[in-house]
């Protein structure tokens, strides 16, 4: 897609494959183009070997270099989502994996306690996990990639992953002239449309509403558009339906460990000025003794005097990631922790300990408020 | 009188939820997904 003249309701698109463009008119549009993942202008950046990975075709590629032998050092830069789920695949592809990693712990979507738990795993699955150091430049030789430079040591690497993030991709919108919002994303009301007439967004270059802030939010998750999609998709038949917003939902695994958050984390609850508290636990997974219970660590944050529960954040053995459905829920709800420990969840030895680790939290928590 | 169309831009999670959707509830639009890759829905 090359431009997009609203006034003229119309697009032109060029066909990739005979390089022809052509005009094509509309009475309704939607921009479901995604996002780009974030690639740093630095020396050396254009090698071949430095992947970012956001489609199907990026991870393909990645399997092909693999395939195609030769690749024994792979530098992973970014600890997030993609950083981790690259790390736990090229680990179980024998590889020798390095993380580089700008903050304090990676995750940067959990607290700092939370995030040292993650970061404690990669080592022991066997990462190499650099900590507080800011990449600053690439190595190569022949415009292929040797390693990497960060400001405090260099890595050698055959083949570079870089999950540095993403953001929304809105160049053809924003020529448009539609408007945008928080980060770049396409600003929409409840229904998906835009201020221009005719004009919606749906996924990750849309922007979103946080219910537990109250604010406008951007998320770039499948999950989400799948929602958007669904709610642009009827009116756009001719229906009606909204979209209410979202809490911060997202679950990962590294290895055996698996990771969840939903809600608000201390930093967005000291950029918005509220006032909370937390409550940390340990509990099993399953009764403590029932074969295969792993260990879990729940923490929960609820306001202080109102007791509403603002965020909470899991990392554990198998069976503790979709725990954070209930905190979700709650979330949605509106709950206070002292609502959350009467809720009446599933028991059995197989399952759960009798109380369940999030209500645990929610009994810790609830003391403290 | 032409059809009404509706053009989505990228045949992903977002886009064919949309498309599939509009479908659903206004059989007779007239539907087209620009997508710049081999693949769609590959994260739906």
């Amino acid at each position: 897609m090359e431009e997009v003249d609203a006034a003229a309701r119309k697009v032109r698109v060029r066909d990739l494959i005979t390089g022809r463009s052509v005009w094509e008119t509309y009475d309704q549009l939607l921009f479901g183009t995604g996002a780009l993942p974030l690639c740093p202008e630095l020396p050396g950046s254009d090698a071949v070997e430095i992947c970012g990975i956001n489609t199907l075709e990026s991870g393909l590629e990645i399997r092909r270099r693999l395939d195609q032998g030769g690749i024994k050092k792979v530098v992973v830069v970014g600890g997030g989502y993609i950083g981790l789920e690259m790390a736990e695949a090229l680990i179980k592809n024998n590889l020798e994996v390095s993380l580089v990693n700008r903050p304090s712990q990676v995750m940067e979507t959990l607290d700092e306690d939370m995030g040292a738990l993650v970061s404690q795993a990669l080592r022991d699955v066997g990462v190499a996990l650099y900590l507080e150091e800011t990449l600053t430049a690439f190595e190569t030789s022949l415009g292929k990639v040797t390693g990497i430079v960060t400001d405090k040591r260099t890595l050698p690497a055959d083949l570079v992953i870089l999950g540095l993030g993403v953001r929304p991709n809105t160049e053809l919108a924003a020529a448009a002239g539609v408007p945008l919002g928080e980060k770049g994303s396409i600003r929409v009301n409840a229904r998906m449309e835009t201020e221009i007439a005719g004009i919606w967004a749906a996924g990750d270059c849309a922007e979103s509403f946080n219910l537990v802030s109250r604010k406008p939010f951007y998320v770039a998750l499948g999950t989400v558009a799948n929602r958007h999609g669904r709610v642009a998709g009827i009116n756009l038949g001719g229906g009606y339906a909204t979209f209410p917003g979202v809490v911060g939902t997202a679950v990962t695994k590294i290895c055996h460990l698996e990771v969840a958050r939903s809600g608000l984390q201390e930093k967005e609850l000291r950029n918005l000025g509220l006032q909370w508290d937390s409550a940390v636990i340990k509990s099993r997974t399953k009764a403590g003794y029932y074969p295969g219970a792993g260990e879990i660590t729940v923490k929960l944050l609820a306001e202080r005097g109102s007791g509403r529960l603002l965020g909470g954040q899991i990392v554990g053995a198998e069976g503790s990631a979709k725990r954070i459905d209930v905190v979700a829920t709650a979330l949605h709800a509106g709950f206070t922790v002292e609502e959350m420990i009467n809720l009446d969840l599933g028991y059995a030895p197989p399952f759960s300990p009798v109380w369940d680790p999030v209500v645990t939290a929610a009994r810790e928590l609830a003391k403290k408020l | 009188m032409a059809k009404e169309r509706l053009i989505v831009i990228g045949g992903d999670a977002a886009g064919m939820s949309a498309a599939a959707q509009a479908r659903r509830h206004r059989p007779e639009l007239d539907i087209v997904v620009f997508e710049r890759g081999p693949h769609t829905s590959f994260s739906a």
